[in-house]
């Protein structure tokens, strides 16, 4: 199987869709045989060439992360790239790793409803789409922490690898929590955002001098005319 | 009322000619219609870096027009994407663009509606509306397309209005649109 693995992070290849991909690839190499191919989507004037290596591929993974509850833009300029292909013969097959900044699996459902239908409309053969929850953190986190983030990318790499396919129960795994439970939400919320914001954000803004202006209202002045 | 509409039709054809029948229309009914032409405009791709967030907080470091958009935004009562249907969903233009609105929020957490999302930066909110030309869509793109919007109304605290299709009569567009 020759497979393409495509970075839609508007990041590149310091963000954490790389990193997924990377797992997924130890996965899929643990059996011999598989060739692969790394594009960046972020490479916007690549997007051409990058259509043709979707035409040569036997499977196509795209990962990204949800931007204002969708693909990034990026990515979405890619996808009107590939609109010569629909109804075409011999489209690969096609899955998709995205994730969230957010805790729960529930803000990546719409746009898992647009992939499958994505796929069907470019009559390639839908693997599924893993999403997760809270993926935005996953490098940063010790590591037996994200063991079971980890583990599951490279069991669906596996999975591909071995039979061609994303197990569905791999995918049900890595979903993880789709809202949080009540208790759980009231801590995300208080005990979770100060803590996020005394060790990151606030932190990061001090550091680049932003923090006074962390509330700013740069726009609060109407448009001429308005 | 004050309505924003964001075109990301990528070249002039019949929703640029249905948007100034649009326009025209609520302007003469009251309301004060601002059309941004997205194709016309300097918009950068959001690259992720939070700069917009933790440099310099409520806009984006990429000096771009997208400063332009995010102004007419938050002095919008209704904010109307409009645009093509292109590959089930709308045009790449618009949707960079939307990825351009993040310095309208706060990259702080909060609960609402049983989620977590982010505060919202301006107390300011306002309704959020579709016009799409429907080229090839069918019902199953144009329910995943509000779905979409819906999600995001929650992120931005905004309640979503209505999706209305170029082929239906402009008068009745505009008085959806008015009843926000």
């Amino acid at each position: 199987m020759h497979l393409l693995l495509l970075n839609g992070s508007p990041k590149g290849e310091s963000g954490n869709s790389n990193y997924l991909l990377q797992l997924l690839l130890e996965g899929v190499d643990e059996i011999p045989g598989h060739t692969h191919e790394f594009a960046n989507l972020v490479r916007v004037k690549e997007h051409r060439h990058y259509v043709e290596l979707f035409q040569k591929a036997d499977a196509v993974v795209m990962a990204f992360p949800l931007y204002t509850d969708m693909m990034p833009g990026v990515v979405k300029a890619f996808i009107e790239e590939l609109e010569p292909l629909c109804g075409c013969e011999g489209n690969p097959a096609l899955g998709f790793i995205i994730q969230c900044g957010f805790p729960e699996s529930v803000h990546l459902r719409a746009l898992e409803a647009y992939l499958g239908k994505l796929s069907s409309r470019l009559g390639c053969c839908y693997l599924g789409t893993a999403l997760r929850g809270g993926g935005g953190s996953a490098r940063s986190m010790p590591a037996f922490m994200a063991r079971d983030f980890t583990e599951n990318v490279r069991a669906l790499g596996r999975s591909l690898g071995n039979r061609g396919e994303f197990n569905p129960e791999i995918i049900r795994r890595f979903a993880g929590k789709e809202k949080l439970p009540f208790l759980r939400l009231w801590f995300m919320g208080t005990v979770g955002d100060r803590m996020a914001r005394a060790f990151f954000w606030n932190r990061v803004m001090k550091s680049n001098g932003a923090f006074d202006r962390r509330l700013a209202q740069p726009y609060s002045d109407p448009p001429e005319g308005w | 009322m004050k309505i924003c509409v964001l075109n990301g039709n990528s070249e002039p054809g019949e929703l640029d000619v249905f948007l100034s029948r649009f326009g025209l229309l609520a302007e003469e009914r009251g309301h004060s219609v601002k059309v941004l032409q997205l194709r016309d405009m300097d918009i950068k791709y959001c690259i992720g870096c939070f700069g917009c967030w933790v440099k310099t907080p409520g806009e984006c470091i990429a000096r771009d027009d997208s400063a332009e958009v995010c102004r007419t935004v938050v002095h919008s009562d209704v904010l109307v994407c409009a645009s093509q249907v292109k590959m089930g969903q709308v045009s790449a233009l618009v949707k960079k663009t939307l990825d351009k609105l993040i310095p309208l929020v706060l990259p702080y957490f909060t609960v609402h509606e049983g989620e977590i999302h982010h505060p919202q930066r301006y107390a300011r909110t306002r309704e959020l509306a579709l016009i799409l030309q429907k080229d090839g869509a069918d019902e199953e793109d144009l329910a995943i397309i509000e779905r979409s919007f819906r999600r995001m109304c929650i992120n931005f605290d905004s309640s979503f209005l209505s999706l209305k299709l170029t082929d239906e009569p402009v008068e009745e567009v505009v008085d959806a649109l008015a009843a926000a």
